[in-house]
């Protein structure tokens, strides 16, 4: 693995490359052994792929669904809903719905995991680490499997479909999936887990002495609360909004298997225009916004979390 | 006494919130017993979609490509992911960030995407060259390049944990490069590189959306099978397959737990 420092005379080599090699330092040259291989495999198969699918982007749709030449924005129209027909928002509404789901999921996964990590914190130390390990295992299976098990309880003749029946929030004989409700409990239920973790770490280390100190000072409970406990835990608030959210946007399982064509995600849309749509141009600007989504979100959750100080400690 | 009620509030909380988890994977685990078909009624205890499971040639077929994927995508990750953890430590002194911006990559990319650029590339690829069309050799790619990001940080960490001493002492008593991998690398990596390989290799078991979209049509995994058995129209067989995996997570569980509490006993 390390070569020894022997200096060489420069002799002239036949081969460039290990002339090149040995013209550079011995603690250089050890670097590039062994983190080329690895570097250059990742440069060759993802950075290289991704670059082309951003050009892919701006290209043209050909007639047989193959990117050509002119470079246009062609595809940024239709994914704003220009279509060739003219105005047609299907593929804007996909968008928006995206937005929103991500939206609503990371929301409802804050209000469950919040009182969760906390119950957990507080339970006896030796209970800790089989609860946590209790909130984890599920998203341990597989993700098709687990949208599978939310089919066989939404679908017609369960008690849920039953229940929404009675309560006349769906027709007759109906099930509670395909639609955007079963997406969004399917979202909720798979990223819980990236919730909890980061905010039990939070409220692990919780100062519980500023909340002694704030009801000494006959602060409510409320305001304790506020003042008190809600800023230590908000760098691991930030950190379980970032683990959700980017991947809750770029899902493509559960709005799949769980919504049908109206309830349709980004991560949707831009597979269809690979397989059955062939419009790889539109599937591209589509993965695009979700490269941009995806790193927007990296990009403030480090700004704000260097604000915020000892955000940076929470990683996955 | 509000205080109390606060708690029992939390607890009952807790347990709905347990009930929310476990009760997708239940349903899957108690209709793989019905012996009707069908997921709407239960008509009796019966074993006969497990009996059915093996002889679905198909799927035993699925479950070989996933054991062949991973484990050879998991080979190739452990050594090129070693080789970056340390590179990474050994020149952590360096300004390396183009580095760690390169090795998140494959962590924060999303999935669809990741799978997707990867299969407009191949495809190009096959087009203008005759190589790489959708094969087992372009997933095992596709995972390769996931997995060497979670070897080398596992990998690195390890050697962030040691005492940097130790690399001097080797140095000091004329071990040979070779010698110092062989009896003072290595050793002291081992138990990292177990737990890096079998990371590697559940990441590749488990992974459905990026092979999904760079598997040619002989190369279906048992995801993808399951998949595409689903979108057929679900047969009890899926039920009976699904269980058996949802147990190999449980035992998983249980020895992770297992082994915690012996690392903290020791």
């Amino acid at each position: 693995m390390v070569k020894t420092d022997e200096t060489e005379p420069n002799s002239p080599s036949p081969y460039p490359l290990a002339a090149y090699s040995r013209s550079m330092s011995p603690d250089t040259r050890h670097l590039l052994w062994s983190v080329a291989p690895g570097a250059i495999w990742i440069a060759i198969f993802l950075v290289l792929p991704s670059f082309y699918l951003i050009g892919v982007a701006f290209m043209t749709n050909g007639p047989y669904g193959q990117p050509q030449m002119p470079l246009s924005l062609d595809a940024f129209r239709q994914l704003a809903g220009f279509g060739f027909l003219g105005w047609s928002p299907g593929n804007l509404y996909t968008l928006l719905r995206s937005l929103w789901q991500t939206f609503v999921a990371t929301g409802l996964v804050i209000l469950v995991a919040y009182p969760l990590a906390y119950h957990i914190s507080i339970c006896r130390e030796k209970w800790r680490p089989i609860m946590l390990l209790a909130v984890v295992v599920p998203s341990w299976t597989n993700q098709v499997i687990r949208a599978f098990g939310w089919m066989n309880l939404l679908s017609p003749g369960t008690p849920m479909a039953d229940a929404a029946q009675f309560l006349g929030l769906i027709g007759p004989n109906m099930g509670l999936y395909p639609s955007n409700f079963a997406v969004t409990l399917g979202l909720v239920y798979n990223f819980l887990p990236f919730m909890v973790l980061p905010l039990y770490a939070a409220f692990e280390k919780l100062d519980m002495a500023l909340v002694e100190a704030a009801r000494d000072l006959y602060a409510s409970p409320v305001r304790a609360f506020w003042h008190a406990v809600f800023p230590q835990t908000l760098a691991g608030l930030l950190a379980g909004t970032v683990l959700v959210s980017i991947p809750a946007f770029g899902m493509y399982v559960v709005p799949e298997l769980l919504g049908g064509g109206r309830a349709m995600m980004l991560g949707n849309l831009v597979a269809n225009q690979f397989s059955g749509g062939s419009n790889w141009p539109l599937g591209a600007a589509g993965a695009l916004i979700m490269l941009i989504a995806t790193f927007g979100g990296l990009y403030a959750m480090r700004k704000v979390g260097k604000r915020l100080g000892g955000g940076e400690e929470v990683v996955i | 006494m509000r205080r109390g009620a606060f708690k029992r509030g939390l607890t009952l909380f807790w347990w709905l919130t347990i009930a929310f988890l476990y009760l997708p994977l239940a349903v899957i685990v108690f209709y793989s017993f019905n012996s009707a078909n069908s997921a709407a009624h239960f008509a009796g205890f019966s074993l006969r979609w497990y009996d059915r499971l093996f002889h679905n040639d198909q799927l035993l077929g699925a479950l070989s490509n996933s054991l062949v994927l991973g484990l050879a995508s998991s080979i190739v990750a452990l050594i090129i992911g070693t080789l970056i953890g340390y590179g990474m430590y050994r020149h952590r002194s360096r300004k390396l960030g183009w580095l760690i911006v390169l090795i998140y990559l494959p962590i924060v990319m999303p999935d669809i995407v990741f799978g997707i650029s990867e299969m407009a590339f191949f495809v190009s690829i096959d087009r203008q060259f005759g190589v790489l069309g959708p094969s087992l050799a372009t997933m095992i790619i596709a995972h390769v390049t996931f997995q060497i990001p979670f070897v080398a940080l596992i990998v690195y960490s390890r050697f962030v944990g040691l005492d940097p001493t130790l690399f001097e002492a080797a140095k000091d008593l004329y071990a040979s490069p070779y010698k110092r991998a062989r009896h003072f690398l290595l050793p002291t990596l081992k138990p990292s590189l177990i737990a890096a390989f079998f990371l590697s290799f559940t990441l590749s078991v488990d992974d459905f959306v990026i092979s999904f979209f760079t598997a040619g049509p002989e190369n279906a995994t048992l995801p993808i099978y399951i998949w595409g058995a689903i979108r057929r129209g679900v047969s009890p067989e899926i039920n009976a397959i699904a269980t058996l995996m949802i147990g190999a997570v449980m035992i998983a569980a249980v020895l992770s737990l297992l082994f915690n509490r012996q690392g903290r006993r020791q």
